[in-house]
C-alpha cells in the first residue's frame, strides 16, 4: 500500500479490541474472510471480542472537495491515481447515496479475478482487522472455502495471496475450512462432530466433520450476493437495495409482500435447494463418510442464513431427501455472523 | 493411517480425511465427554488422531472387539497424558477424564486377563471334542433339522440349507398368520468390518466388493436410462428430474424351486440359469440372487428393469408412483405360496444383506425406502392394494438392519384410498400393523372432514390418477414374471 494514501480509522468496524489476549503473552486470532464481510475474533473462545468490516469498497472521481469531505467525516479511503476509493462499511453508504452498486475484492468465495483492485481493497480491509503481530509468529486462523468445481486453482492463488499477506504482518497463519470452522465454534459439546453449514454473500460451504476431522468439504458458488443480483434484475433495482431489504425486513416464514418479498422468496428457495441437490451429490459419491450411529446436528452459519425461517425452509428441504445418516438437530449457530471467525479462533487456541 | 493422509499442521483443518473407525471414534468420544473446555477437547482430539494415526492399522487387525476397543481406550489415554504433560492448568482440567480412561483401561485388561485363559480352554475343549466325535459331522442333519423346527415353530421364515436336510414342507394347516419379524442374524461383531466399502477387486465377469459381496455380471444388459420425477404431498410434480435410484424395492422371483439336496443339482443349476434367461430377457429385475447366494446384476443401476408395475410408496414430503425407475429391484430366488414367501436360504439373506448395504451407501439410500413389493404394489383400475403379494409378509427388515416397514402406515391406503377386497383378507388372514393404522388415519379424516369414508376414497382415487397421467412416462405395465401371485 506504498503509493497510496490511507485514511480513516484503522478499526472501524462495529466491535472493539485490545490486540492481546487475556493473559497479555499471545495473540490468536480467527478470521473469516468472506465475500460479503471480514469478521475477526479474538480473546479466548468463551467470549471472544468480535469485529467486522464490510468487504466492499466504492470508487469516486477524485477532486479536492470530495476528498476533504471524507476527511471531515472520518471517512475510511484511499486515492489512487483520479480515483478516491472508499473501503469497508462506509462503502454502502456511498453505493446508497449513488444509487449504485458497491464493488467487492472477492467473488465466490475468492478473490475477484474480475476486479482489478481486488488484492489492494482486501488487503486494505484486512488491515483495519488484523493490527501488526507484538511476536512474531503469532498464530492466525482464516477461514478458506472448499474448493468449487469452477474455483479449483483460483482457490490456491486466493489462499496464497492471504497468507502472504498475513505473514508480511508477522502472523503465522492457519488455513481452516469455512464449514469445519462452524463446526469448531458451535459443536465442542458434540464433540466436533456434525455438519456445519456456512451460508455466506459468494457462496455456502459445508464440512461433515467426525471428531474435528472434515470427511468432506463442499461448496456451492451462490450465496446472499446471488439472492440479491438475481432479485435485483427481476424487480429492477440495484442488488445493494435488494440486500438492504433482505437484512431488514425479510421474513421467510410469511409469504406475500410486494414483488422483492416475493422474488426473495423464490430465489431463497432455488438457494435451499441447489444446496440440498449438491450436499446430497456430494454425500453420495464420497467413501469418506464417518461410520457413526449417533444422529448428526446441522449447524447454520453466515449472514444469508439470518432471515427469520431460513432454518425451517432448510431443514424440510434435508428432510425430503435420502441421507445415508440420521439427521439430527438442524439449529441456527448462536451468532451467526460470527460463528466461521470463532471457530478458526478455537482451532488457533488449540494450537501450540 | 499415512502421515500424508493426516494432513500436515497446517492441512489439518481444511483437508479432508478418512474418518477413524466407528470403535476408535467411540472410545475417542467417551474420553472427550469428560472434557470440558473445548479448546483442550479439539487439542486433545488432534492430538489423538493426528500424531498417533500409524497404529490405528496394527489395532485394526486385532481380531477381537473388546481387546480392539481397550487399545483404541489407551491409546487415547495416552494421547490425553500427552497434552496434561504439556500444561498443567490442562493437566488440572482433564483430571477426570484421565481418571476415568484408566480405570476403563485397567478394568478392560484385568478383564482381558482373565477372558483369555478361558478362552483358550473352551477352544482346547472344543477341539478334543471334534476329535473325539468325528461321526457327528455325518449327524448334523438331524439337529440342524432340530434347529429348523425350532425357528420354523418361533418367528423365522428363513431356512437353513444343509445336504442332509430337505426344507420342512408346508403344512395346510400351517397358519398364515405369521409375525412379519424374521430371525436375526448373529451379531455382526465377529471379525473384522472394513470402516468403509469399496471395490476391492473385479474380473470380467464379476465385482468383489470390501463387505464380501460379489456380484455376477455376465448377464448384465443397459436398459432405459432412469428419468422420473416426483410428486410432493400437496399434489406439486416437483421440478427435478432424476436419474438416480432413491429406494430398494425387495421381490421374489415366482419361479420354481428344487430342494436343496444333493442330487438335484443339475435342476438346481438349469433352473437358475433358465430363469436369469427370462429375467434378463425381461429386464424384470436389477438385482436376482439365488438360492446358494450368489448375486447377479441383470439390468445395470442406471436403467430402470420393470419390476414394480403400479406402485405406491412414500417418504416425508414425497410420493412416489413410478417405481421402476425411482426403485432398484431386488429379487431373491423364491416364491410366494400358501399365504406367505417360501423361506430364503441363509445364503441369500447374507447376500441380500451384503447388496442392501452396498445399495444403501452408493445411492444414499435411506432406511425406510428399502420395501417390498407386497407392501407397494396396487391395481389401480380396482383400487385394491395387494397386487402382487411377495413379502406382503415376512420379509426380514431386522436382519437387514432396516426398519420394520410392515408397522408403517401404507402410503397407497392413507394417500391415494386404496383398499382390499375379501380375497385378499382370504389369503393374508388378517391386516399388519401398517395397514390398520393406515386406515384408521383415513377414516380420522373423513371423519375431521364430515364426509363419508368412501367418499373421500373416491376423492383420493381420483387424485391418484390425476396424479399418474402428470408423470412423464407412467409406470410401466406388469412384469412378466411375477404375475398377480396370491
Amino acid at each position: 500500500m506504498d503509493d497510496r494514501n490511507d485514511h480513516g480509522s484503522e478499526s472501524s468496524g462495529s466491535g472493539s479490541h485490545t490486540g492481546q489476549s487475556q493473559s497479555g503473552t499471545r495473540t490468536r486470532i480467527g478470521l473469516d474472510v468472506g465475500t460479503s464481510k471480514v469478521v475477526s475474533a479474538r480473546g479466548d473462545n468463551i467470549s471472544p471480542t468480535t469485529d467486522s468490516q464490510l468487504n466492499a469498497f466504492f470508487d469516486v472521481p477524485y477532486s479536492a472537495l470530495h476528498e476533504q469531505g471524507l476527511k471531515a467525516n472520518r471517512t475510511p479511503f484511499y486515492r489512487e491515481n483520479d480515483r478516491l476509493i472508499v473501503y469497508g462499511d462506509a462503502s454502502e453508504k456511498f453505493a446508497h447515496i449513488f444509487n449504485a452498486n458497491v464493488r467487492r475484492p472477492m467473488a465466490k468465495g475468492i478473490l475477484n479475478p474480475s476486479e482489478p483492485q481486488a488484492t489492494h481493497v482486501l488487503e486494505t480491509v484486512l488491515s483495519t482487522l488484523v493490527p501488526q503481530s507484538r511476536n512474531p509468529g503469532e498464530l492466525l486462523a482464516f477461514s478458506v472455502p472448499a474448493a468449487a468445481p469452477e474455483t479449483g486453482h483460483e482457490l490456491t492463488y486466493h489462499e496464497e495471496t492471504i497468507k502472504r499477506y498475513l505473514k508480511g504482518r508477522g502472523y503465522t497463519p492457519l488455513a481452516v475450512n469455512e464449514g469445519l470452522a462452524v463446526v469448531l465454534a458451535e459443536l465442542a459439546k458434540e464433540g466436533f462432530t456434525g455438519i456445519g453449514i456456512s451460508c455466506g454473500g459468494g457462496m455456502c460451504n459445508v464440512a461433515i466433520s467426525y471428531l474435528s476431522i472434515p470427511s468432506l468439504t463442499m461448496s456451492l458458488a451462490h450465496g446472499g450476493d446471488f439472492i440479491d443480483a438475481s432479485v435485483g434484475a427481476v424487480v429492477n433495482e440495484p442488488a445493494t437495495r435488494v440486500k438492504a431489504i433482505k437484512e431488514e425486513t425479510l421474513d421467510l416464514t410469511r409469504e406475500g409482500g410486494d414483488k422483492i418479498d416475493k422474488a426473495l422468496h423464490i430465489y431463497y428457495d432455488k438457494l435451499i435447494e441447489q444446496l440440498v441437490e449438491e450436499l446430497g451429490k456430494a454425500v453420495q459419491k464420497t467413501p469418506k463418510l464417518p461410520r457413526n450411529d449417533q444422529p448428526m446436528p446441522i449447524i447454520l452459519a453466515g449472514g444469508t442464513s439470518k432471515p427469520n425461517g431460513f432454518r425451517d425452509r432448510f431443514e424440510k428441504a434435508l428432510r425430503r431427501r435420502s441421507w445415508p445418516f440420521q439427521i439430527g438437530e438442524v439449529r441456527m449457530a448462536s451468532d451467526p455472523l460470527t460463528a466461521t471467525a470463532r471457530g478458526a479462533l478455537v482451532a488457533a487456541l488449540a494450537e501450540r | 493411517m499415512t502421515a500424508a493422509a493426516r494432513g500436515s499442521p497446517t492441512e489439518r483443518y481444511r483437508r479432508e480425511r478418512p474418518p477413524v473407525s466407528r470403535e476408535c471414534g467411540e472410545e475417542l468420544t467417551r474420553i472427550t465427554d469428560d472434557i470440558d473446555d473445548p479448546i483442550v477437547k479439539l487439542r486433545y482430539l488432534q492430538k489423538a488422531l493426528n500424531e498417533d494415526g500409524d497404529k490405528s492399522a496394527l489395532v485394526q487387525l486385532v481380531p477381537i472387539p473388546p481387546a480392539r476397543r481397550a487399545w483404541y481406550r489407551l491409546k487415547g489415554l495416552r494421547a490425553l497424558d500427552a497434552v496434561a504433560d504439556a500444561d498443567e492448568e490442562i493437566a488440572e482440567r482433564t483430571l477426570a477424564a484421565r481418571k476415568t480412561a484408566r480405570r476403563v483401561v485397567v478394568g478392560a485388561s484385568a478383564a482381558a486377563m482373565l477372558f483369555v485363559p478361558v478362552l483358550v480352554a473352551i477352544v482346547a475343549w472344543q477341539v478334543n471334542r471334534w476329535r473325539s466325535e468325528p461321526e457327528q459331522v455325518a449327524s448334523v442333519g438331524s439337529s440342524t433339522e432340530a434347529n429348523a423346527t425350532a425357528i420354523e415353530a418361533t418367528t423365522a421364515p428363513l431356512s437353513v440349507p444343509t445336504t442332509l436336510t430337505t426344507p420342512a414342507p408346508v403344512e395346510e394347516n400351517t397358519p398364515v398368520n405369521q409375525p412379519p419379524v424374521a430371525e436375526s442374524l448373529a451379531d455382526d461383531d465377529v471379525g473384522i468390518v472394513p470402516s468403509m466399502l469399496w471395490l476391492a477387486d473385479r474380473g470380467p465377469d464379476w465385482e468383489l466388493y470390501s463387505n464380501g459381496l460379489r456380484i455376477e455380471t455376465a448377464y448384465t444388459v443397459k436398459g432405459t436410462p432412469r428419468d422420473y420425477r416426483v410428486h410432493a404431498r400437496d399434489g406439486k410434480l416437483l421440478p427435478t428430474k432424476l436419474d438416480r435410484p432413491i429406494g430398494i424395492l425387495f421381490h421374489t422371483s415366482e419361479s420354481d424351486l428344487w430342494p436343496l439336496e444333493p442330487g438335484y443339482e443339475k435342476e438346481l443349476r438349469k433352473g437358475s440359469e433358465a430363469l436369469l434367461r427370462f429375467v434378463k430377457r425381461e429386464q424384470a429385475y436389477n438385482y436376482m440372487i439365488d438360492r446358494f447366494g450368489r448375486v447377479y446384476r441383470i439390468v445395470d443401476d442406471d436403467s430402470r428393469a420393470n419390476h414394480a408395475g403400479h406402485g405406491v410408496w412414500a417418504r416425508g414430503d414425497e410420493v412416489y408412483l413410478d417405481l421402476n425407475s425411482a426403485f432398484l429391484g431386488v429379487s431373491f430366488e423364491s416364491r410366494w405360496e400358501g399365504g406367505r414367501t417360501l423361506p430364503i436360504t441363509r445364503a441369500q439373506l447374507i447376500a441380500g444383506r451384503n447388496l442392501t448395504h452396498y445399495l444403501r451407501q452408493r445411492f444414499a439410500i435411506a432406511p425406510e425406502m428399502c420395501v417390498t413389493h407386497g407392501l407397494a404394489s396396487v391395481s389401480p383400475k380396482r383400487g385394491l392394494i395387494g397386487y402382487h403379494l411377495d413379502w406382503a409378509r415376512g420379509f426380514p427388515f431386522k436382519a437387514f438392519g432396516l426398519p420394520d416397514l410392515y408397522a408403517q402406515p401404507l402410503p397407497s391406503v392413507a394417500l391415494f384410498g386404496f383398499t382390499y377386497d375379501s380375497e385378499f383378507l382370504r389369503t393374508m388372514g388378517e391386516r399388519w400393523p401398517g395397514l390398520i393404522a393406515a386406515e384408521q388415519q383415513l377414516a380420522g379424516e373423513a371423519r375431521q372432514r364430515a364426509i363419508s369414508l368412501d367418499d373421500l376414497r373416491h376423492e383420493r382415487q381420483a387424485e391418484y390418477r390425476r396424479w399418474r397421467a402428470e408423470l412423464p412416462t407412467p409406470a410401466g405395465d406388469e412384469p412378466g414374471l411375477a404375475n398377480r401371485n396370491r
